[in-house]
């Protein structure tokens, strides 16, 4: 059975309980070392700290997301020890009264079902400073480097119930709640800047022969910055259980329990030694902070700030008839799938107008989007802009062939696609005469296709369309010919049995 | 530390040193056994208000009324980098340099 525990990194601007710049913010990345420090993340003598309300906020969302409740009354709390990474010598945090607890999550599993993941507690505490043993220019230094920047940062915990059975779930819950973050925006979800990390707790029920079962005790992985750290600690504890089981007969119980570290070049987990004392934190309530009070009013503006969640999202697109995957590719980034959203808008909504925007973006805007390196919102055109191009090829008025060339012309310019590409003449020019009589010669000049299509042979219509696209010249379009091919055909039969 | 080894004289003698280990304090052997008195006697003290009922009372987290004193989130500059290196004992660069923390503590 697999616990989590998930600290994410809260992308406020300011930190938790100073007005110093936040690392967490994408415009406080990377700084130079201990550029973002004030007096009281240094822990200056007579500073105090003064609680960051979008912390709160962010913290509220991310568990209202999560089916939490929210604590209309919480307090912060001392977590006393020493430390060079933590200048004040405790680190403020929440002890007994969460400001979220008591939630659940449906985790969408392939094929449809769900499980039900609980969620004990969700509490906010600052981050630590880091401890570093390289100068710049990579000289190692024989002592330990400390850099404040990060202490401070607000992080959020949150704890599930032992709920998990397998390391795929658990992998699929923290990509899922990856993604509920930042449909939040409560952090750009950047695994290599350690914006969420990971510690699940570990230990497998060993049925025995005789009937009945054991526990192993329970194993904490310490922070995996990483969903294949995640998975590989996970599967290793598994097994590795088992064999120390076998060794040594320990179950689970008071004091049985240990933490261990990953080592990603074994793929091993190792035993990190604790130092005895390390529990003795004497937790008490700062009296530097008044607590947190959480009122309907302010509630229901943090709920209102809520967005529609990624797995409501997928389950919507795939009512317009796209394919789970597609679906998938839509909502896995934040920005471009909202960009989707604007298409669907501007063609009025609806399962057809999204089920023809999907299959656009993914289709044609993503192989440009590929080509420019970027998301399928900075491709170059605007919403209105592929919501016109999907509607040309929706009416028909524009074939597919074309596609690419309007793309091209009227990417990165505020042209409106009809217009555009009719001065390019990429239109479909209606003139059924000239089709019809298109199509007679290409039937005429491949009797054999034709006869087959006439048998029920639909696949050879193939040959028949390609005669007739290649005799227009690109400006009719496929969907067009094949109707009016069937047409023609169906008409000659009618005739020949009349 | 249990609630009742702490009271009256209970108080052990490597109690004592693990507090004062928490505490980052240096306590010569030969002082030990004065500070576990004292100890023990302002813990009695304090072990008086187990005595009052409090049953169907609201732990107080803080003794004033207020509560949500609330900065709104617009970053301020840092200090200078000589500002925040001047106290610190040694520096290397933009660092604060200590010794090398073992991972198995002190």
């Amino acid at each position: 059975m697999v616990g989590l525990e998930i600290h994410v990194e809260l992308a406020t601007r300011s930190k938790m309980f100073t007005r110093a710049g936040s690392p967490g913010h994408p415009d406080f990345y990377d700084r130079e070392p201990n550029s973002l420090v004030t007096p009281t993340v240094a822990a200056l003598p007579g500073t105090l700290p003064v609680m960051n309300r979008r912390a709160v906020e962010m913290s509220m969302m991310v568990g209202l997301a999560l089916g939490c409740s929210i604590a209309r009354r919480s307090k912060w709390d001392r977590k006393n020890y020493y430390y060079p990474d933590l200048p004040k010598g405790y680190q403020i945090s929440q002890y007994d009264l969460p400001l979220c607890h008591d939630g659940a999550f449906e985790l969408p599993l392939p094929g449809g079902a769900t499980r039900r993941i609980g969620i004990i507690r969700a509490h906010l505490e600052e981050d630590t400073g880091k401890l570093g043993h390289e100068l710049p220019g990579g000289f190692s230094y024989e002592g330990s480097l400390v850099d404040l920047n990060r202490a401070g940062t607000p992080l959020l915990e949150i704890v599930t119930a032992p709920d998990f059975d397998s390391a795929d779930d658990v992998v699929a819950f923290a990509q899922e709640l990856r993604g509920i973050c930042r449909f939040l925006g409560v952090t750009e979800g950047i695994m290599q800047k350690g914006h969420m990390r990971f510690e699940p707790n570990i230990n497998v029920i060993i049925e025995l022969e005789g009937g009945g079962t054991v526990k192993t005790p329970v194993v904490e992985v310490k922070n995996l910055n990483s969903f294949k750290a995640l998975k590989g600690a996970i599967e290793f504890e598994a097994a590795a259980q088992v064999d120390r089981w076998r060794e040594d007969g320990r179950v689970m119980g008071p004091g049985a329990k240990s933490t261990r570290g990953w080592d990603d070049v074994r793929c091993a987990t190792v035993l990190q030694r604790e130092k005895e004392d390390a529990h003795d934190y004497r937790y008490f309530p700062d009296p530097d902070l008044v607590p947190v009070t959480v009122d309907d009013a302010w509630l229901a503006r943090v709920r209102a700030e809520v967005p529609e969640l990624p797995h409501a999202r997928r389950a919507r697109f795939v009512g317009y008839g796209l394919e789970a995957k597609d679906a998938a590719a839509l909502v896995e980034d934040r920005e471009p799938c909202l960009f989707f959203e604007q298409v669907v808008a501007e063609l009025g909504g609806g399962a057809k107008a999204g089920y023809a925007a999907g299959k656009f973006l993914l289709n044609q805007l993503s192989k440009r989007a590929n080509e420019l390196g970027c998301g399928l919102h900075r491709a170059g055109l605007t919403a209105a802009q592929v919501a016109g191009i999907v509607s040309l090829r929706e009416s028909g008025a524009l074939g597919a062939q074309n596609v690419d060339a309007l793309v091209a012309a009227i990417a990165g310019s505020a042209q409106d696609p009809k217009s555009a590409a009719e001065a390019a003449g990429l239109l479909v020019v209606r003139d059924d005469a000239a089709l019809d009589a298109w199509v007679d010669r290409a039937i005429a000049a491949n009797a054999q296709a034709a006869a087959d299509v006439r048998a029920g042979k639909m696949a050879a219509i193939g040959r028949i369309v390609g005669a007739v696209m290649k005799l227009a010249g690109g400006t009719v379009d496929a969907k067009t010919v094949n109707e009016r091919i069937v047409a023609r055909l169906r008409v000659a039969r009618l005739g020949e049995g009349a | 530390m249990k609630e009742q080894e702490a009271r009256g004289n209970a108080l052990s003698a490597a109690q004592v040193a693990h507090v004062a280990k928490l505490a980052r304090l240096e306590v010569a052997p030969g002082r030990i056994e004065e500070y576990r008195t004292q100890l023990a006697a302002v813990l009695a003290h304090i072990a008086k208000l187990d005595a009052v009922d409090i049953a169907g009372t609201e732990p107080m987290a803080h003794p004033f009324e207020s509560s949500n004193r609330l900065d709104d989130d617009e970053p301020v500059e840092g200090l200078p980098i000589e500002a925040i290196l001047r106290n610190a004992p040694a520096a290397e660069g933009r660092f604060l340099a200590v010794p090398k923390v073992l991972a198995e503590g002190d």
